[in-house]
């Protein structure tokens, strides 16, 4: 029995001391704490390349995509869709709509990201740490200038006054986190300016083109200044990029190969979100929904890479051949059998199989692209544009003609102030012409219309209207110029108001 | 506490000596020779008394040669025998169910003796469905236990939720006991029975992580004798379900399209069946030997088993092989060891390509084949579907497929350190090594734009887990008493990488011929830990008043630093009225109350590292092909284990000796929910994991058993049904949704499966347009209804309707006569809603030309002109009313009806058997889920209840099989 005794407490001391040692934590394998996450100059650079991962994000830069471009007038869809991107492209937007909910998820979750870093380092920092800073600063800019674009009303409408989205800066508390109000336009635009001027004040560092940098800041100050009709500013920073040298207009072969190289061998691109190799989406990519083809760049039926069924609009490449010395035709590439065009069929009247390839083809990869955001042919039509307004007529054509020339144009197809006159157009007229061909697919059409109360007009075959008739046009009135504020948002945040 | 527990047993356990002059020793069996512990035998007209120990034998000291012992047993009929050294004594018994060994908590007891809500299946009964998952074969065979299989895909699970659902976020599935330790692996082919516990008392014991209820497999072992050989085999077909589903021929499309398209006429030159090309009649066989037998110190079970289940759908199919040993040897009259080996391989075909997607909606218009005979190629020449896919051209080139090997290994010893006191060290080891390949061909659609994909997994991953329980039993006069302390630790350690490489040749599936991008090269390890202590005391008396408590204290690694133990604790009580001398009722045979109190946990359904801030630093978080690192998860260290408490009152009862009759209700509360709580996108974060509120799940459960005829031919019923109610009772932070704006969003008040969504009106028979509620408020704050043709004008509004059912339940009605055996099992579930989900895509009133479309349901109709009262709009090619959106429309009554299965057994009489020097042999057929009665429109109305959705479905397969069982 004594023994039995001795047994018995030893194996009990025994196991209870064993087992307390168990009681043990584990830290994952695949993330770090994020205490620890940004306490040295090293950390904050990793945690900053996160930030731009989260809106490399395909929630961010695709669904942003078909929000930003499919309302246009550039593209035609060729058959109903089941997925959501429809509705963009249609104007029937739904409040459970996926794509904007993916959006703007994924924007305020960058933002978000951003604050951290902004919130850690001092104005006073090294170098280094303040352009890290500043590619913050500037992350949360352009998170916030999308996101007003899409959800708010453009905003010389009611000079800025309307609602906008709301401002996710640093230092917010978790329970102001949890029940933001939209600000007004006016308020998002003013944040995003003062953000973009420190960014520019505190980046030093030249980096390349996936990143932001002191130019890349003034080329979108330039954007902001222009949607706000500040036309002044507009021209200084766009004069303020050209200055700098760093970018050029690229040419010839070049430019009609413009989306097919390495990304950051462009010269011209300002700022692009760079996806890699590893990072083709393949059928979920955004080319995929563009062009059905080969390697090299033969397009094929669809379904061969892609689902080739957003096309250039009828009324698009109609333009662009008016002259056929036009290198900017190279971005389409017609689906041809036999010479003949192909027409997908599956509407009345079928629509032309143009297909789309400025954003596919990246390094010879079929569905790959690093969507450009912000390059120089931009900054030139923005002092165009601006020029125009402010009645600098000959300045603005000067600059419409340097992108003409550059994709291929001479003489009679140059425009001149008289030969404007001629045609019974306003240079401002020209000037958003000239934008509509250069910059179209690149998500600036649809602003572009709608900041200027212009129309958008789409007589053309796709499924943008109820089969059989293809007469659309969409005031800049239109409650649908911009989306509905996601309902699972509104659900989780009562503070926010939905658009009308 | 623990040292206080053994000091206690200790005081206790020399208090309870005692002295005696004549020792007599015997054993106690029942009718089949089964040794029987824990019968009391007392010496006639005194209070000496002793219990048989777990060899069923017992030493009492009498104080002379002639006295009498009286033996008696819950569950038997008592009886007086001299008293006589080394005598054998058989006892019989009362009532056959309440005979049955359920094991629970560290122990095994018969029921009779149980505080607490369990049903017990035993082997036999649990393998009349022919499968190879223990869940599927569970369905309809206990009360208050749900099964729902959501895919016919014989590599896929089925979903077992006990008495509703008690948590929102947190895993819904039950805990696994096998061989009396947490988790392990087995073959329903070598299960000798399943018992399932239900109430706190019962699964308090494994403590936390059983509050969705405990599973608790135990495996067959050998009897002391005759080696017994056992072979079964099996064989058969199946079939896919089709339901009330009809999808449209050619023609059919045709003439509808016609109503809102111009169709090509040329369309109707073809016309192919693709849900005919994508499933087929499929084989499946299952083949076991068993052999079995030992000595009086050893004994053994081996078995093996080969299961081969082609899935209904092409390409599709499992194949399992299984080994078990289980040995246990008494190394000396004190120490026994176990040792429970067992190894599966399993190698699982998975269809690569979407072909049940493309069963359902490719149109009939497009042909298979080329007109040599060959598949066609979808991406080229006309085709109509939407998606230009042809499985049959995809299939060709690319696999899918997994192996796995799961190795189980426990080592057990039990010693006996003396008269009262036991311990027992339960030991086990799981390895688990996994392989998965998809190869997509550069010929095909899918692996065109890699030039050829390959994707490559692989996993190891181990458990070990200790578990180690000290245990005093005694029993003085009518005293019995059992306490148990154990001490258990369960360590996880897995790891993983994921390969992705492309640009491959044709058919050279490994990855040494990759030449293209590596797009993902992935590991990760994690590392979890689960350890508790606990100690319980059982106290009966006279076998009349049995009482039950534990308390369990439980570690786990997954939750915040400030909360990662948490405390449980259990009661119950019974009472065995009939043993009472008041009660002494004829048409009463058998009578006990039972009561139970307790509190359990949930940790499941939570990542390991759910409670920790992180930032990611995957490949998702990389930019331009650096390392980035982003945030990913919101910290929160308060979280910590969601717990239940439940009571249950039940009460069994049998007349005649032919009704048994057992009727439980219980309350379960469940708090401190786990759910990942979505926050506002301004945060940040998608949501964060939290303990967000609670919900309570009342119900009644009965299971009865009837012997209506027991002689030459007999006939025996069993009915089992279930009733539970769901509220949720709060949510915290003052919400009152705990997923607001979801399908389901888990309101207070309501039923947490309540649906909430847009209320279909149906068709405006002026014009055809579809119709949905809109809920306005006048000035007097009365609300009433108008109808609107705008979707997003329509009011969302919870339904009143839930996807949990109103009712479950399982009818089993078992025929004998001579040597026939006829089992048909009905089982049914009533009043859930089902959202039928993929009628977005087939029933979509025009809005797509290029998906094949469901024939018109019995009762729908299609509104063609004015005045029509119809439960379809205008067809409209490319409408924008958003017809097919989200809403009452498609959510339909998910109440079914199945025979489930049909067996007719025939045994070869004895005397043709003994002569082949046989001892058993059986000849079966049985038919799987035959008829289905129900109203669902789709190929099947089960669905995983708790999502309860149907979209794209694979459905369950009907089976005829044909069997053999031959015993040596």
């Amino acid at each position: 029995m004594q023994t039995a005794n001795k047994f018995l407490f030893i194996t009990a001391s025994a196991l209870v001391l064993g087992l307390s040692s168990c009681r043990k934590s584990f830290q994952p394998s695949t993330a770090i704490d994020e205490n620890a996450a940004l306490t040295n100059a090293g950390d904050i650079e990793t945690a900053t390349v996160g930030t731009y991962a989260l809106f490399k994000n395909a929630g961010y830069v695709r669904s942003g995509h078909f929000l930003m471009e499919y309302p246009t007038d550039e593209i035609a869809q060729g058959q109903n869709s089941s997925d959501d991107l429809t509705r963009a492209y249609r104007y029937t937007h739904l409040v459970t709509s996926t794509h904007p909910a993916l959006f703007w998820s994924q924007a305020y979750k960058a933002a978000e990201a951003a604050n951290r870093i902004i919130s850690v380092i001092k104005d006073d920092a090294t170098a280094d740490m303040r352009q890290l800073k500043g590619e913050n600063l500037y992350i949360r800019a352009m998170m916030h200038f999308n996101l007003v674009r899409i959800f708010g009303r453009p905003y010389p409408q009611n000079s800025g006054n309307n609602p906008g989205v709301p401002i996710l800066k640093d230092g917010l508390s978790d329970s102001a986190k949890l029940s933001l109000a939209r600000s007004t336009v006016k308020e998002v635009y003013d944040f995003i300016i003062a953000d973009l001027l420190k960014a520019a004040d505190l980046m030093s560092v030249s980096k390349t083109n996936a990143f932001a940098s002191k130019e890349v800041a003034f080329a979108l100050l330039s954007r902001v200044y222009l949607y706000k009709e500040d036309n002044a500013k507009a021209i200084e920073y766009a004069d303020k990029v050209i200055a700098s040298g760093r970018y050029n207009l690229i040419t010839g072969a070049e430019y009609t190969n413009y989306f097919r190289g390495v990304p950051e061998g462009n010269k011209e691109t300002i700022f692009c979100i760079r996806h890699t190799k590893v990072e083709d989406r393949g059928y979920s990519s955004i080319g995929s929904m563009y062009f059905s083809g080969d390697g090299s760049g033969n397009a094929q039926n669809q379904a061969f890479s892609g689902w080739g069924e957003i096309y250039a609009s009828k009324k698009y490449v109609d333009k662009v051949a008016e002259n056929p010395a036009d290198l900017r035709m190279s971005f389409v590439s017609p689906y041809k059998v036999n010479n003949v065009l192909q027409l997908n069929s599956k509407l009345t009247p079928n629509t032309p199989m143009y297909y789309v390839n400025k954003y596919s083809l990246q390094e010879g990869i079929v569905n790959l692209s690093s969507p450009v955001y912000i390059r120089l042919a931009e900054m030139y039509l923005n002092r165009a544009e601006a020029n125009a307004k402010l009645g600098n007529g000959q300045l603005a054509l000067d600059d419409v003609n340097r992108i003409r020339q550059r994709a291929g144009l001479s003489g009679a197809a140059l425009h001149t102030l008289a030969s404007v006159a001629a045609s019974s157009k306003t240079v401002l007229d020209v000037v958003m012409e000239e934008r509509w061909l250069e910059l179209a697919f690149e998500g600036h059409r649809m602003y572009d219309l709608f900041r200027n109360n212009m129309s958008m007009v789409r007589n053309y075959p796709g499924s943008h209207v109820v089969s059989g008739n293809v007469n659309q046009t969409i005031l800049p009135t239109d409650n649908r110029v911009i989306f509905f504020i996601p309902q699972a948002e509104i659900d989780k945040n009562n503070k926010l108001a939905q658009n009308p | 506490m623990l040292v206080f527990l053994f000091a206690l047993l200790a005081a206790i356990y020399s208090w309870a000596q005692n002295n005696s002059t004549i020792i007599i020793s015997g054993t106690v069996k029942d009718k089949e020779g089964l040794l029987l512990p824990n019968v009391s035998v007392t010496e006639k007209g005194t209070s000496n008394t002793v219990i048989t120990n777990e060899a069923g034998t017992f030493r009492i000291s009498v104080k002379n040669r002639n006295a009498e012992l009286l033996i008696s047993s819950v569950g038997f009929q008592p009886l007086t025998v001299k008293a006589a050294d080394n005598i054998s004594i058989v006892l019989e018994a009362k009532s056959e169910e309440l005979q049955e060994v359920a094991v629970v908590g560290y122990s095994s007891k018969k029921r009779i003796e149980l505080s607490s809500s369990v049903s017990v299946v035993s082997g036999e009964k649990l393998r009349d469905v022919t499968s190879n998952e223990l869940t599927s074969l569970l369905q309809g065979k206990a009360p208050g236990v749900v099964v729902s299989t959501g895919s016919g895909d014989p590599t896929s699970g089925s979903n077992v939720l006990i008495r509703g659902a008690g948590t929102i976020n947190a895993s819904t599935a039950p805990l696994y006991v096998v061989d009396g330790n947490i988790g392990g692996t087995f073959n329903p082919n070598d299960v000798e029975s399943v018992t399932i516990l239900k109430d706190a008392a019962a699964t308090g014991l494994y403590g936390s992580r059983a509050a969705n209820g405990v599973i608790i497999v135990t495996t067959k072992s050998g009897k002391s004798g005759k080696a017994k050989i056992e072979f079964t085999s099996t064989a058969g077909f199946s079939e896919a379900t089709t339901g009330n589903f009809r999808l449209m021929n050619t023609q059919q499309l045709y003439d509808y399209q016609k109503t809102f398209f111009n169709p090509n006429p040329a369309a109707l030159n073809t016309n192919t069946n693709w849900w005919d090309l994508a499933f087929r009649r499929a084989k499946v066989q299952s083949y076991n030997l068993s052999a079995s037998g030992g000595s009086d110190k050893t004994t053994y079970y081996i078995s093996g088993n080969y299961y081969k289940e082609e899935g209904t759908l092409i390409n599709n199919d499992k194949t399992a092989y299984n080994f078990r040993t289980n040995i246990s040897h008494k190394l000396s009259e004190r120490l026994k060891v176990s040792v429970l080996l067992n190894g599966i391989f399993t190698k699982d075909t998975y269809n690569p390509d979407a072909t049940v997607y493309d069963a359902y909606l490719n149109m009939p218009f497009d042909s298979a084949y080329n007109v040599d005979g060959t598949p066609k190629d979808a991406r080229y020449g006309t085709w109509y579907g939407r998606d230009r896919d042809n499985f049959l051209h995809s299939l060709q080139y690319n696999f899918s497929k997994a192996k796995s090997f799961n190795m189980n290994g426990d080592l057990n010893l039990d010693y006996k350190i003396s008269k009262h006191f036991s311990f027992a060290t339960y030991n086990r080891a799981r390895l688990f090594n996994y392989r998965s390949d998809a190869f997509y061909d550069k010929r095909s659609k899918e692996g065109a734009t890699d030039a050829g994909a390959l994707y490559n997994s692989t996993s190891f991953t181990n458990k070990l887990l200790t578990s180690n329980r000290l245990k005093y039993t005694n029993n003085f006069g009518n005293h019995g008493i059992t306490a148990l302390a154990v001490a258990e630790v369960e360590k996880t350690f897995a790891e993983s990488i994921d390969t992705y490489a492309t640009g491959l040749p044709p058919g050279r599936p490994v990855l040494s011929t990759s030449t293209g991008e590596k797009k993902t090269i992935s590991g990760r390890v994690d590392e979890s830990i689960f350890s508790k202590y606990l100690a319980q005391a059982d106290y009966n008396y006279s076998n009349k008043y049995f009482f039950v408590a534990s308390f369990v204290n439980e570690y786990s690694s997954r939750f915040g630093k400030n909360n990662p133990s948490a405390n449980f604790y259990q009661l119950g009580a019974s009472w065995i009225i009939s043993n009472e001398d008041f009660l002494n009722v004829k048409p009463i045979t058998f009578l006990k109350l039972r009561a139970s109190y307790g509190t359990t946990g949930n940790a499941d359904g939570i990542g390991d590292y759910a409670a920790l801030g992180l930032y990611s630093i995957s490949q998702g978080a990389s930019y331009a092909g650096l390392p980035g690192a982003a945030p990913s998860q919101k910290a929160n260290p308060d979280l910590t284990w969601e717990r239940m408490t439940t009571s249950n009152i039940g009460v069994d009862v049998s007349f005649f000796k032919r009704i048994d009759l057992t009727v439980d209700a219980y309350n379960r509360v469940s708090t401190d929910l786990l759910f990942f709580r979505p926050l506002p996108a301004t945060t940040g974060y998608d949501g964060v994991y939290e303990n967000v509120g609670s919900i309570r799940n009342r119900g009644i459960e009965f299971n009865i058993t009837s012997k209506n005829f027991t002689r030459k031919f007999t006939w025996e019923t069993n009915l089992n049904m279930a009733f539970n109610r769901n509220k949720v009772l709060s949510v915290n932070q003052g919400r009152t949704e705990v997923f607001t704006g979801a399908r389901q969003p888990v309101a207070v008040g309501r039923d947490m499966d309540e649906w909430y969504m847009p209320v279909w009106a149906g068709v405006n028979p002026v014009n055809g347009e579809p119709l949905w509620e809109k809920l306005l408020t006048d000035a007097d704050g009365k609300s009433y209804v108008i109808y609107t043709n705008s979707y997003n004008a329509a009011t969302r509004q919870y339904i009143g309707k839930s996807a949990a059912p109103k009712f479950t339940g399982g009818v089993t009605n078992t025929f004998a006569y001579n040597n026939f055996t006829l089992t048909a099992f009905l089982n049914f579930v009533y009043g859930n809603r089902v959202y039928n989900d993929s009628r977005f895509y087939f029933d979509n009133d025009g809005l797509y030309e290029s998906y094949n479309q469901m024939q018109l349901a019995k009762g729908w109709s299609r509104w063609s002109k004015p005045g029509d009262i119809a439960t379809h709009p205008k067809p409209v090619h490319g409408r924008t009313d958003a017809s097919n959106a989200s809403s009452t429309r498609y959510l339909e009554d998910g109440s079914y009806i199945r025979l489930r299965n049909i067996r007719l057994s025939y045994d070869l009489p004895n005397s043709v058997i003994s002569k082949a020097k046989l001892s058993a042999v059986r000849f079966f057929v049985s038919g799987d889920n035959l008829w289905t009665l129900t109203n669902f429109s789709g190929v099947d109305p089960e669905v995983v209840l708790s999502g309860g959705e149907s979209s794209i479905k694979y459905p369950i397969s009907k089976k005829v099989l044909f069997g053999l069982n031959i015993s040596f």
